[in-house]
């Protein structure tokens, strides 16, 4: 779209208010970006439109969801610290567990597989380079601090550093996305999930209640299509931890991820309640 | 925001102290579900977070700043869970844009209340507040407004103009002539870079 100084003002309304169709959007910006003549009404018009949120009156979220925001922050920090930091003495408490040690990442699973824990850990056994056990170390010291940041309780340490292990792994690679997981039914249900640009994806949830009988957590997501999708189903025992790890889900620019309890795990539709639910962004 | 960007929790926790109902607020306006309004609420202050260090604090404010994140999260949530609708790539590109449009008068209307804020809005004409809401709030184009008031496309673009010219006039109480702003010169050119 041919775009003069003229239509820039007679389109300047819409453009600050992001009002314009994708095109007309796009030849703006562009006219804007190279024009040597100055377009002050754009700041001029555009410099009303924060104020449109002031005709609201300020509400209160629920008081959980500072935490939630502080709980998310915190694991964003100690992901790319991790992918910054330096080979450190490991300390007394991260060798410990040496089933952490020797965990390698990712390891490729079919379509749509759900890997149980044993088998997780079971492929984490294999053998490893020096570099790897570094990395792997360096991400133990991380998880400690993330495991405190989340559950505050480092007594189910080897189930949970392998876990976060996972996660923060997930979270060092290149455009991974993470998003944090808030409860939708007022428990104190949270989690986080790690969407690598392959597809793959790592899904932790704590403070679940135990499932019963076959009763399953599903994970579901909706991508910006609008097409619900399943991604797998995991159950919960006293810890009230679940986790799921499948490979080749749905990606898009921007999806939403949310776990329901349902009554078994071979539901082809959400219908139990929801329980924590988060939104994956680019 | 410094401390944002040095990645200290402090500094964050101080932002969604000041700016969280706000934030909260103008999700649910939109967005009209608690849940989706509180995901937004997390999403934003996150983006936030990660992305402080691209924040310049000559293009604006920081609740400006914010605000036109949740905005774009939230309208971008509602438009996702329309079944059928889809999100194109280049709304991730173009929206952003409008992220860093100046926030040129913060001194001006600082001093103003959240009253007069809202007055100003609510002495428009009807139909030109309509517009402007429904393009605010509602996510909507030039294009859809008109197909949803049945007005036509260039009394509606009109509309907005004439509403958004009258607000700043209302906010600042001066008209020059021209938008109506005898304010600081603002280059919309470099404000956008």
């Amino acid at each position: 779209m041919a775009m003069t100084c003229d239509r820039v003002r007679e389109f300047a309304s819409g453009f600050v208010l992001g009002a314009l169709d994708i095109d007309e959007m796009i030849a703006v910006s562009d006219h804007l970006d190279t024009c040597s003549e100055e377009h002050p009404e754009i700041g001029d018009l555009g410099g009303v439109v924060p104020y449109l949120a002031e005709t609201l009156e300020p509400l209160e979220p629920p008081a959980w969801l500072r935490e939630s925001v502080m709980a998310a922050a915190q694991a964003d920090l100690a992901a790319r610290r991790h992918i910054s930091v330096e080979p450190v003495a490991i300390p007394t408490a991260a060798r410990s567990s040496q089933a952490a040690l020797t965990w390698q990442g990712p390891s490729p699973v079919s379509q749509g597989e759900v890997i149980p824990f044993a088998a997780r850990a079971s492929r984490r056994r294999r053998a490893m380079t020096w570099a790897t056990r570094v990395a792997a170390a360096v991400a133990v010291v991380v998880l400690a601090g993330y495991a405190v940041v989340l559950q505050g309780d480092l007594s189910k340490s080897k189930h949970d550093q392998d876990t976060y292990a996972s996660l923060i792994y997930a979270a060092a690679q290149p455009d991974t996305r993470l998003a944090a997981l808030a409860s939708r039914d007022g428990s104190k249900a949270s989690g986080l999930v790690a969407l690598l640009p392959t597809g793959h994806i790592i899904v932790n949830v704590t403070n679940l209640v135990p499932t019963q009988g076959d009763e399953a957590y599903v994970v579901w997501l909706t991508g910006d299509n609008g097409v619900q999708s399943k991604v797998g189903s995991f159950t919960v025992s006293d810890s009230g931890d679940g986790y799921l790890e499948v490979d080749n889900v749905p990606t898009s620019a921007s999806l939403y991820l949310w776990v329901c309890k349902e009554p078994n795990s071979a539901v082809s539709a959400s219908s139990g309640p929801t329980i924590v639910g988060g939104t994956i962004s680019l | 925001m410094r401390q944002v960007a040095a990645g200290e929790i402090g500094g964050l926790e101080t932002l969604y102290d000041r700016y969280h109902a706000m934030a909260y607020a103008l999700a649910l306006r939109i967005t009209t579900e608690t849940g989706l309004a509180e995901d937004v609420v997390q999403d934003s202050f996150l983006g936030l977070w990660r992305n402080a260090g691209r924040y310049a604090e000559a293009k604006g404010s920081v609740r400006g700043w914010l605000l036109a994140i949740v905005r774009h999260r939230a309208i971008d949530a509602m438009r996702r869970q329309r079944a059928g609708v889809a999100l194109g790539d280049e709304s991730e590109e173009i929206l952003p844009a409008a992220l860093t449009l100046p926030d040129i008068w913060p001194e001006v209307v600082g001093r103003l209340d959240a009253e007069q804020v809202r007055r100003a809005l609510t002495v428009l004409p009807p139909a030109q507040r309509e517009v402007i809401e429904l393009a605010y709030f509602d996510g909507l184009t030039q294009r859809e407004i008109s197909d949803r008031t049945r007005a036509p496309l260039g009394t509606v673009k009109s509309r907005m103009r004439l509403g958004l010219v009258a607000m700043r006039e209302q906010l600042v109480g001066q008209n020059d002539g021209s938008f109506g702003i005898a304010l600081p010169s603002s280059n919309g050119k470099k404000g956008l870079a």
